[in-house]
């Protein structure tokens, strides 16, 4: 391996970076220092409703994903019993994404069994749309291209004692690392784009169908006998302390439903906003060089909460829509 | 000490002290499960899905810790 650390391959990365380095200094483009953002800001408004620039790029996550399905199955025969074997086979794209279904439908049906043809459809819609809100924020320019636009909400932070913020001048469209003297000369950016999952309505609503759907498969599955675990008097029959002790595990049950909501929404926006920060910092520390590794690690935290959330909303909805006679089950 | 840095300070330890337990929960889980798939390595594929949502669960309590800690830098 210590050989070929100084091959001609990495020598001329090497140059490259310290070029970029060289360039970018020569050039002046020092860029200003980030504001992080906890909410989304509001682009433009159809009507009073605001559209905010995360509730932008959901739509064109979901562009992206009816775009893709539809090239994916156009080479599909409509009929299957009829086509020939040379029809069927699958190429490319098709082949790709027969994969990525075939494996997520093997998963759901080691979890939830014969439930599988009503589950597998919520389930993959719900892995498909975070991944690729996930992993739509790493595209470079989301989160950087925008408007400028003067900071109007300095009065709110210098009234709760932050410091004064008054944005940067701007050198044409790109803003400049040098502050501004006064607010009405100040630009900040509005980024055009933000990862749907790096805003919290979005996970919240996400978390708040999948809770909600939860309820569902539990009645369709036990009719309205499910509804049983949430007033649990059953106990009274055996005196009234295992009455009270039912009485306790119902509201637990209740509070239980109410921070599944709050630990998925949370999970979700928690892990992707925390990402981009991070990346924003290390980008900041050195920039070209150190935020390369942690774009992979971005890739795969992005995947794994996909994944996580998938397989949580799964097994919740499997726990609820099978029987409930046999006790309590912990989570 | 000023208000700002009362506040970026409470963030900062609400998240550091909460993410201590996770953390240590999420590293006997991730040991146990190495361990398990060492004895059993056929079941590989059910441990690991187990693991994922027994971290799950772990990481919900730094969620919180999260949560507390946006709460207090931001509203």
């Amino acid at each position: 391996m210590k050989k070929k650390l100084f091959n001609v391959r990495t020598l001329l990365i090497l140059l490259a970076i310290v070029a970029l380095f060289v360039v970018s200094g020569w050039l002046g483009l020092k860029v200003p220092a980030p504001v992080v953002s906890i909410k989304s800001e509001p682009l433009f408004h159809i009507g009073g409703f605001t559209i905010t620039n995360s509730l932008f790029t959901t739509w064109i996550v979901m562009i992206i994903l009816v775009v893709v399905s539809l090239l994916a199955t156009r080479r599909m025969p409509k009929d299957v019993q009829s086509a020939s074997t040379s029809d069927l086979l699958p190429g490319g794209l098709q082949n790709l994404f027969e994969f990525i279904i075939e494996a997520l439908h093997g998963l759901t049906k080691g979890i939830a069994g014969h439930w599988t043809p009503k589950f597998f459809p919520i389930i993959a819609t719900i892995f498909l749309l975070v991944i690729t809100a996930n992993w739509i924020g790493l595209i470079p320019g989301v989160g950087t291209i925008g408007i400028l636009e003067h900071p109007h909400e300095v009065s709110e932070a210098t009234a709760k004692g932050a410091t004064e913020f008054t944005g940067f001048v701007a050198n044409g469209p790109i803003l400049t690392a040098e502050p501004a003297k006064r607010a009405e000369e100040g630009y900040f950016v509005v980024p055009f784009f933000r990862s749907p999952s790096a805003d919290l309505n979005f996970t919240l609503a996400l978390a708040l169908i999948s809770v909600f759907l939860v309820q569902y498969f539990g009645v369709k599955g036990n009719g309205a006998g499910y509804f049983k675990k949430f007033f649990d008097v059953s106990g009274f029959k055996r005196g009234a302390f295992w009455g009270f002790i039912g009485i306790f595990v119902s509201i637990l049950e209740l509070i239980s439903e109410i921070a599944k909501v709050i630990s998925f929404s949370f999970r979700l926006f928690g892990n992707i906003f925390a990402g981009e920060v991070l990346l924003l910092v290390m980008a900041f520390l050195i920039p070209y060089l150190i935020s390369i590794p942690f774009y992979g690690l971005e890739l795969f935290v992005g995947f794994i909460q996909a994944l996580v959330f998938m397989l949580l909303t799964l097994v919740f909805f499997t726990l609820a829509a099978s029987s409930h006679h046999g006790g309590e089950e912990h989570h | 000490m000023e208000l700002a840095a009362m506040r970026n300070l409470a963030a900062a330890l609400a998240i550091g002290l909460g993410a201590i337990g996770p953390g240590i929960g999420i590293g006997i889980l991730g040991s146990k499960a190495m361990e398990a798939i060492g004895r059993n390595p056929e079941a590989t594929g059910q441990i690991q899905s187990n693991m994922i949502l027994g971290i799950a669960f772990t990481e919900a309590i730094a969620i919180y810790a999260l949560v507390i800690a946006l709460i207090v830098k931001f509203v």
